[in-house]
């Protein structure tokens, strides 16, 4: 009996943690409509020194349109292990893309920025579409975009 | 007897000296070599048509590419077009789409729940 409330205990302790250091977040992007063909998208991250942490989102699946989020494509080469998993579909003009991620609490506060790259077929690319620091502050409050993203705001 | 076996033979080698160089004239081989009197004999007509290979390659001056495993053309108007369906097949190259595999272990991504999306 004993034994069985120490594994409990230990479980419960190796397990809370990891709860505890991540949330659900929900990131919504709103397009402009700009009257061209489904939008790739990079959502992505840097530290606070700008370097490159990783990516979150990826909408558009044809990995030879990548090098238009140009970017990203900086940060990354093009290295499709990066969003392995996070991959979606290109998003028309006008239209919402919604995003649930489970990410971890240290990005908030902590002088991280997410950065999107949009890229349209035939138009012109758009690195750093929208740049705005993750603060727990900052959530629920829609950032405009440059050319193609009317809106972008993450709740949690 | 001896009469009839005699006609028999007569006959018989007529048949085969008219006969035969007839029947190879009629399978003359379409490489172009002459015909034969005895060729029906000593070849088979049907190997010498040519081979012709049905492909949807055209290969024009570009034989060093071996491994082709398709019916792609070469030339610029290819049939990945450049739209969005993925009609292409083949999906070499291309990131596992959401929910085929975990996130990547970048640090940024909770143990929770997978990725979920919606487009409005």
């Amino acid at each position: 009996m004993k034994s069985t409330f120490a594994m409990l205990a230990l479980t419960t302790a190796l397990t809370l943690p990891g709860i505890a250091t991540a949330r659900p977040v929900t990131m919504t992007t709103t397009l402009t409509n700009y009257g061209g063909d489904g939008a790739y998208l990079a959502l992505y991250v840097t530290d606070p020194q700008g370097a490159y942490a990783g990516s979150l989102w990826m909408a558009g699946g044809k990995s030879k349109y990548y090098k238009h989020l140009t970017d990203w494509y900086r940060f990354t080469g093009g290295n499709t292990s990066q969003i392995n998993g996070i991959t979606g579909a290109s998003v028309g003009a006008g239209r919402t893309l919604e995003i649930t991620l489970d990410l971890a609490d240290a990005l908030f506060d902590a002088g991280y920025t997410l950065h999107i790259d949009a890229a349209v077929e035939d138009m012109r690319d758009s690195p750093n579409e929208v740049a705005v620091p993750l603060t727990t502050q900052g959530a629920g409050t829609p950032v405009k975009g440059r050319r193609y993203v009317a809106d972008f705001s993450y709740g949690m | 007897m001896r009469k009839t076996l005699t006609v028999l033979f007569a006959t018989t080698t007529l048949t085969a000296a008219i006969g035969l160089p007839a029947w190879s004239a009629a399978r003359v081989p379409h490489d172009g070599a002459l015909p034969r009197p005895f060729a029906a004999i000593f070849e088979d007509g049907q190997t010498a048509l040519p081979l012709v290979l049905v492909d949807g390659h055209d290969d024009d001056d570009h034989g060093h590419r071996k491994a082709s495993r398709s019916d792609h053309d070469d030339d610029d108007d290819d049939d990945c077009d450049d739209d969005d369906d993925d009609d292409c097949g083949g999906s070499a190259g291309n990131a596992a789409p959401a929910g085929t595999v975990a996130p990547p272990q970048n640090g940024l991504f909770g143990t929770g729940a997978p990725p979920q999306v919606k487009v409005n």
